[in-house]
């Protein structure tokens, strides 16, 4: 709007700087103490990455695990959760899209618990399963389901209805343009769902394993009471990178899904 | 809103029937009325609706071609939609080949104005799936091959397959005829199908639309603007008066002069005098209409 648009090298360098830039003042913050006593500078925490990620995959019993290892921990809780929350969430999205019973019967349940944070439920969870792993995977599923549900019924509401029109007008049962119309018309807006649920999931993981036991939360947890803060860091990065595939997955999916003309 | 009382019996003028009508629209009414707000709901009152269209009625013969003109929002989507079956008349009755019409039905292939191709489907994938829903006697194959002749039947063997949106607007105005053509409808059901086409692509695709309906015969209701397009096309044009409580105006059939050249339209006398007394007509309702508001 402000600015000619510029070249994708251009970008790509300016990017690269901007964090080269950000990492020499975090240096130079560091060394001159500026952060607090010991506060570990880029350089080291960087030499620390380096060496998690040279050997990432080793276990040297609970507490000490290498850091592929805690972030597959993770990524398996938080894959079959969100996989579990996204079979409900479509089917059940699409209902209440479709219905108006179904709606009203879901809506209170949906504006009550949506604002709630899913860690809320963790308790709960430890409670019914008296598991922490079956824990962190219902954490993680109460945490994934809203944006997919919501998102997949609006889509149904939303979608257009020249194509009702056209299914019902061929004498198209009500499965069939269910499966054939309404589900590849709601798709983008089932991905854009899925793809907000994979971010709130990815955030909620990291926090609730802080109190599970294992994983990349409790990783990070572990490092706080070993007072190792270049650890932490990364961690950080790791999950930052992490996160960052998940959603490009999404990311990719949605424009081979993208058919708006 | 202009509330008015509905009549609850219809009236059949006798001299709009034929015996042998494929389409009969028997005294049909179309009422909108509104949901009931709360404020109606304690004060126990029904909201007045907005009466669409009052004591139509219409015989359609079989094969053929039927224009409906009138003015813009005088419900000639909301009738097409009745004669569809996509919605329900409020009172009176529509009969197809001798039978109420309840509800959609492959019998009536339809066109719409914004093409309404699914965007996930190529133009073949289209028609296919109007092919495999509506006939579903057939197996992949054969549904596949029918399409692709439909789609060769309008010119489109090459682009069939591209998605929706590698078309222009009248090779998808195209793939739509295809596609409701595809169902061996005995009737199709045509709603301002040129309306958003420029000029040239328009009077190319009338003259399509014309060459198709000569060697397939179906009966067809066209509702259109475009007084020369009724004019081309038809064997009759139903006049509408303005709404609301719109009804049948006039029928006015044109001399089956076949195939039809456009020049005819401004030379020939018969033909010339109905397109006057067109312009006149939805110039009087069209001012009618704008000087209300
Ligand atoms: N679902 C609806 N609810 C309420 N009013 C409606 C509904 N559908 C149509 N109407 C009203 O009925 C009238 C006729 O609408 P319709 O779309 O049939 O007109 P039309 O003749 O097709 O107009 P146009 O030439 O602009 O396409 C309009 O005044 C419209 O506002
Ligand atoms: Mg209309």
């Amino acid at each position: 709007m402000f600015e000619s648009r510029i070249s994708r090298p251009l970008a790509i360098t300016v990017s690269c700087l901007s964090v080269l830039v950000a990492l020499l003042v975090w240096q130079i913050l560091a060394t001159q103490g500026l952060l607090g006593q010991n506060f570990p500078g880029s350089f080291k925490t960087l030499k620390e990455l380096a060496w998690w990620l040279s050997d990432p995959f080793f276990y040297n019993g609970p507490n000490d695990l290498g850091i592929g290892t805690n972030l597959l921990i993770s990524l398996r809780r938080v894959l079959i959760g969100y996989c579990l929350a996204v079979l409900v969430a479509v089917p059940l999205g699409l209902f209440v899209g479709i219905s108006q019973i179904a709606q009203s019967s879901v809506n209170p349940f949906v504006q009550l618990l949506k604002p709630v944070s899913p860690l809320a439920w963790l308790p709960i969870g430890l409670f019914v399963f008296r598991d922490s792993e079956i824990t962190g995977i219902f954490v993680i599923f109460i945490s994934s389901i809203w944006p997919t549900l919501i998102n997949t019924a609006f889509g149904v509401t939303s979608i257009n209805q020249d194509f009702l029109k056209v299914s019902r007008s061929l004498g198209a049962s009500q499965f069939r343009t269910v499966v054939k119309v309404v589900l590849p018309a709601v798709m983008p807006n089932i991905l854009a769902g899925m793809r907000i649920s994979m971010g709130t999931a990815w955030l909620v993981i990291v926090a609730a394993e802080m109190l599970l036991g294992s994983g990349i939360g409790y990783f990070i947890w572990n490092e706080w009471n070993n007072l190792s803060l270049p650890n932490i860091f990364v961690a950080i990065i790791v999950i930052g990178f992490a996160g960052l595939v998940l959603d490009q997955i999404f990311g990719l999916l949605q424009r081979r899904f993208d058919y708006q003309d | 809103m202009t509330s008015l009382a509905v009549p609850t019996t219809p009236t059949h003028p006798l001299g709009q029937r034929w015996p042998d009508a494929q389409v009969s629209v028997e005294g049909v009414s179309k009422v909108f009325s509104p949901e009931p707000g709360l404020f109606d709901f304690l004060t126990h009152r029904r909201p007045t609706g907005y009466v669409a269209l009052q004591d139509v009625s219409l015989s359609i013969e079989k094969n053929t071609f039927v224009s409906i003109i009138g003015p813009s929002g005088c419900g000639k989507s909301t009738l097409l939609n009745l004669l569809a079956g996509l919605d329900r008349p409020s009172v009176g009755q529509i009969l197809v080949d001798g039978q109420r019409v309840r509800g959609p039905g492959p019998d009536r292939g339809i066109i719409f104005q914004n093409y309404a191709l699914m965007p996930w489907l190529t133009a073949l994938g289209n028609v296919e799936y109007a092919v495999q829903t509506a006939c579903s006697g057939l197996s992949g194959g054969q549904a596949k091959e029918r399409a692709r002749e439909y789609l060769a039947l309008v010119g489109l063997e090459r682009a069939m397959h591209r998605f929706p949106k590698q078309l222009s607007g009248g090779m998808k105005q195209r793939v739509a005829i295809a596609r409701a053509l595809s169902i061996s409808p005995s009737i199709l059901l045509m709603d301002e199908p040129f309306g958003a086409l420029d000029a040239l692509t328009r009077s190319y695709l009338q003259e399509e639309v014309l060459r198709i309906w000569e060697d397939h015969r179906v009966t067809v209701v066209l509702i259109t603007h475009s007084i020369e397009e009724a004019l081309l096309l038809s064997d009759q044009i139903v006049l509408m008066s303005r709404g609301p409580a719109a009804t049948i105006a006039d029928v006015i059939n044109l001399p089956s002069l076949r195939p039809r050249q456009r020049s005819v339209i401004d030379q020939h006398p018969e033909f010339l005098a109905i397109k006057l007394r067109l312009e006149e007509h939805l110039l009087k309702e069209t001012r009618a209409v704008e000087e209300r508001t």
